[in-house]
């Protein structure tokens, strides 16, 4: 395994389904349903059974709309302030409205939701504003459940190979190329319709711990899905609204406050004082958070020893079991116990993701980008805080419409070139006697994205990186070396998350405004609706470098007046603030 | 070219690797069936259940999680007297998680079981196939002696939702047992009865904290006007979780009465409950609160300070 | 080749004794997101999982997927 092979293989199918993480199986079990006819493929970098964000499963829904806890309408305005506004309701309203369906199908699955003792849904925290916690008691069965209904629709499902560029034609998407990630070996896939599901951008900051894997995401997901979007000639949407999350220092995983919060934990000050609302999560919190660790007052830690003891156990049993077990390894090894002491946290590193923020490839309420036959879903489409259930949820709309988008149309003719350019460009590495390895080239990128585009952002800071992301770029481009097809793999990384890096640093310095609390707070700007108040589309430009334009927002479906506005800027307004 | 798609092999000819004398060979094709997701893999997975090899024993009671039915159910039954506590374990988790109504076929017939570990297994594989029948052995096993098969006879009663099982459900909350009093408590939500709002009433007298703490919750749904007089001295619990989970069951029940108890709570240094508060009193939105209210509007903690400021911006809106 | 031999310690551990990969096992490499285990023979012909990369998220489908519990994930040093 691993040694270089030669060889190409082409394959045709009506849809191509990149990604088997969680929007992925989704998009291709909905296709196939709804036309059984249909050849639809579904391709991994790794493998379907443990691929993507939720690869050891979830704890729960953050954001499920379930009749008689919340309504579509609450959420749409829920998300709309937490995004200062800058949202395409539809998408999210049609979210809304149908994700309850999608949770009862999930439920059909096998994958359990909390109920109560009646076997009713047992939605936590009791809110006046809404109520969207479903937690997952068995959560760790998510992708077993997910490859069964995969296997028994008959899928076919291709491992081990990494998509690298899309394939267009006609103004269409045409196909895409794909290597193996352990031969080495070239798959042209010619497909009618294309649905990207590549999760986040989780490899472009550096985690506080040094360690390239250590990150907050998955770390498989490189960002792939926004590069190839890019070179295709995608727009991408907001992508200065960077993802930064809290999260438990060093170990780097999710302080889970959904799991915590609802039996009483919170995020507290070194005083033991909550400091940050926990709702939800939006960049103003973020703001708020890192204020706290900036201004004398941390660390910041998650405050659970005020909880009863049984209350603590069953918190730690969801905690250490599901999304990410080895949190009570680190626990242990560390000698921390929640019962007695508060748990030191953090801030993760940057990298894109709408299923957090709202930094992703364009899309509609159909999941369509902006190139006809392309859709995208999860993690990498912008449709804000949609967490797993959006990616379920986006994931089915994707499915059903590139179900109806292929009736009509045949393979679309693409340039041939285009596949072997790909080919030379994907091996350079391999064709040298040395060099600098694909490890030392994301860590230089990356170590950059920390220094220059970490925020709060400074317009200085941003054109040094651009410099530096140049210089790495020409090494890349001309020394990168790789021994064997995995090193192959992590070079593709590399170059997918430089490309990450430079349309991070285009799309900050684009917008000349400061927006969404710490995600893209410019030191040198204040908000400014006036001029801002409008999506940034990011495109690949003519001389092959990042190209903006602004884009405006649709019109409401659900109007927020003025009183919300000021009600919930009011909450946010600090103490020292209010006061005067 | 390595292979490219995934094998949907012959199932005949993976179940053949069970018959290999190496009980990883075995383990392997176990899990091949598995992957298949293919019913026709149960009658191979059930033999496998019986292998004489316990690894390969207990891989077939966790592939067995694939499939559903009474062959799946009566499979993984059989497996629950295993000598080897791994196996028992794994079959007893796969019996939770089937979904089809059907598979009960397999189980009823185990419901008095004298093995308390099978019988525990089996109630709690049958309480999400909600199916009829189970009722009378659930309410036979509430007097067990093991408090697990107590509880999980609890849980299958619940989610049976049957008006009938109410008495039941009182004796239940009378048990020794906290785990199973509290159960049966959260169980009466399904019943708007005066009977079932009875049960909870004495419930909140219980000595165990948790078990207040599911009778002051579940009222919310379960209860009338008519308890609200013990819910205001539940506001009074030696533990803030009984009191917020009181506060926030008067909300629901719109007790505006109390809401002149509830607003002095604010001034307790217990930020989840002071936040409830805030909630609620903004829900109840009576004007004797407001002075309560307006002190906190500042609150140095952020969620109590948002949950003031919506219920002052509620009233002011009325 | 310029390239240095750079020792670091692995989070994967795995227990000679009880892996199958023998027997044609590969569960472990199979399910791993960032495919860093492989497959290694030893001089007397018995196979055994390895860590070949050290590029490890600590997700653990590794170990909770392996049939014969022979498989464990440490935290990484540098974050344990």
């Amino acid at each position: 395994m691993d040694e270089i092979l030669d060889g190409t293989t082409q394959i045709d199918c009506d849809i191509l389904i990149i990604g088997g993480g969680t929007a992925g199986p989704m998009a291709a079990l909905k296709a196939k349903r709804k036309n059984p006819e249909a050849n639809v493929v579904l391709l991994d970098k790794a493998n379907v059974k443990r691929s993507g964000a939720i690869s050891m499963g979830m704890d729960g829904l953050n954001n499920s709309v379930i009749p008689g806890y919340a309504t579509p309408e609450q959420y749409t305005k829920e998300i709309t302030i937490a995004n200062d506004g800058i949202v395409d309701q539809k998408a999210v309203y049609r979210y809304a409205d149908e994700c309850y369906g999608i949770i009862q199908e999930l439920d059909q699955f096998g994958i359990r939701f909390q109920k109560d003792q009646n076997g009713e849904y047992d939605v936590k925290k009791v809110h006046h504003i809404g109520t969207y916690v479903l937690p997952m008691p068995n959560g760790d069965t998510v992708k077993k459940a997910l490859y069964r209904q995969l296997r028994k629709a008959r899928i076919n499902i291709v491992n081990r190979y990494m998509a690298t560029r899309l394939l267009t034609g006609e103004d269409r998407i045409a196909g895409a190329i794909c290597v193996n990630t352990r031969t080495a070996e070239f798959l042209v896939v010619r497909a009618k319709a294309v649905i990207m599901a590549l999760g986040a951008a989780g490899r472009l900051g550096l985690p506080s711990s040094g360690y390239l894997y250590g990150t907050y995401e998955n770390a498989s997901n490189s960002g792939e899905g926004y590069a190839m979007s890019y070179h295709a000639g995608a727009g991408l949407a907001n992508l200065e609204c960077f993802q930064i999350n809290p999260l438990i220092k060093d170990y780097n995983g999710p302080a889970c406050a959904y799991v915590a919060g609802p039996m009483g934990g919170y995020t507290a000050n070194a005083q033991g004082e909550r400091f940050i609302e926990c709702d939800y999560w939006s960049g103003q919190m973020m703001q708020e958070f890192y204020d706290e660790l900036q201004g004398g007052k941390g660390p910041v830690y998650l405050k659970l020893n005020h909880l009863a003891e049984e209350t603590v156990a069953e918190i730690e049993r969801v905690l250490h079991i599901v999304e990410r077990p080895t949190r009570g390894h680190f626990h242990k090894g560390r000698g921390t116990d929640y019962r007695t002491e508060m748990i030191e946290m953090h801030i993760s590193e940057v990298g894109f993701c709408s299923g957090h923020s709202a930094s992703g490839v364009f899309v509609d309420e159909h999941a369509r980008t902006t190139i006809p036959g392309l859709y995208a879903a999860g993690d990498m489409a912008n449709v804000p805080h949609n967490y797993m259930l959006g990616a379920f949820t986006n994931g089915a709309f994707a499915g059903l419409d590139a179900v109806d988008y292929i009736k009509d149309v045949d393979f679309a003719d693409f340039d041939m070139g285009e596949v072997d350019a790909e080919q030379t460009r994907v091996l350079a590495p391999t064709k040298r006697d040395d060099g600098i390895p694909p490890n030392q080239i994301e860590y230089k990128t990356r170590r950059f994205v920390n220094d220059y585009l970490q925020p709060p952002k400074v317009t200085a800071k941003m054109e040094l990186a651009q410099r530096r992301f140049a210089e790495v770029r020409h090494d890349m481009e001309n020394e990168m070396y790789v021994r064997d097809s995995h090193e192959l793999m992590r070079s593709l990384e590399a170059s997918t998350i430089l490309d990450c890096a430079d349309m991070a640093a285009a799309a900050s310095l684009y917008r000349t405004e400061s927006r969404w609390g710490l995600y893209h707070n410019r030191v040198e700007y204040e908000r400014d609706d006036e001029n801002w108040f409008c999506h940034t589309i990011l495109t690949k430009g003519d001389d092959g470098k990042p190209a903006h334009r602004k884009q405006p927002v649709q019109p409401y479906v659900v109007e927020i007046d003025d009183d919300e506005k000021n009600a919930y800027a009011n909450q946010r307004v600090n103490s020292t603030v209010a006061a005067e | 070219m390595t292979a490219l798609f995934e094998d949907f092999d012959e199932i005949g000819e993976l179940a053949e690797a069970l018959d290999d004398p190496s009980p990883g060979a075995r383990i392997m094709a176990v899990m091949e069936l598995a992957d298949s997701a293919d019913p026709a893999a149960i009658p191979h997975l059930a033999r496998a259940i019986a292998d004489a090899d316990a690894g390969v024993r207990k891989q077939a009671a966790l592939a067995l999680t694939d499939f559903d039915g009474p062959d799946t159910a009566a499979a993984l039954v059989s497996a629950l007297t295993d000598g080897d506590a791994a196996v028992v374990a794994a079959a007893s988790v796969s019996l939770t998680e089937l979904k089809d109504p059907a598979a009960g076929d397999a189980i009823l017939p185990h419901l008095d079981d004298p093995d308390t570990i099978k019988l525990k297994a089996c109630l709690a594989g049958i309480k999400e196939l909600r199916r009829p029948e189970a009722m009378g052995p659930a309410i036979a096993a509430l007097k067990h002696a093991d408090a697990g098969v107590r509880a999980e006879a609890v849980g299958v009663i619940g989610w049976l939702q049957d008006q009938n099982a109410l008495p039941a459900l009182r004796d239940a909350a009378k048990d020794g047992e906290t785990q199973v009093r509290r159960t049966a408590l959260a169980a009466l939500g399904f019943s708007k009865s005066e009977h079932a709002e009875a049960t909870l009433v004495e419930g909140l007298k219980d000595p165990e904290w948790m078990v207040r703490e599911a009778a002051a919750e579940t009222l919310a749904k379960s209860g009338s006007a008519g308890c609200v007089a013990v819910l205001r001295d539940a506001l009074q619990d030696e533990f803030w979780q009984v009191r917020l989970k009181a506060v926030r069951s008067l909300g629901r029940l719109n007790a505006t009465e109390a809401a002149i108890e509830i607003a002095p709570m604010m001034d307790l240094p217990v930020p989840n409950l002071r936040k409830e508060c805030a909630a609620v009193l903004g829900e109840m939105a009576v004007v004797e609160t407001l002075p309560f209210l307006e002190k906190y509007k500042d609150d140095p903690d952020p969620d109590v300070r948002k949950n003031v400021r919506w219920a002052l911006g509620k009233m002011a809106v009325q | 080749m310029p390239l240095a031999q750079t020792s670091s310690i692995v989070p994967v551990v795995v227990d000679k004794a009880l892996c199958i990969a023998d027997k044609g096992c590969t569960v472990c490499v199979d399910v791993c997101p960032l495919d860093v285990l492989r497959i290694a023979a030893s001089d007397d012909g018995t196979q055994t999982a390895y860590m070949k990369y050290d590029e490890c998220w600590y997700c653990m489908p590794c170990e909770a997927d392996c049939p014969t519990g022979a498989v464990t994930v440490n935290l990484p040093y540098l974050l344990k």
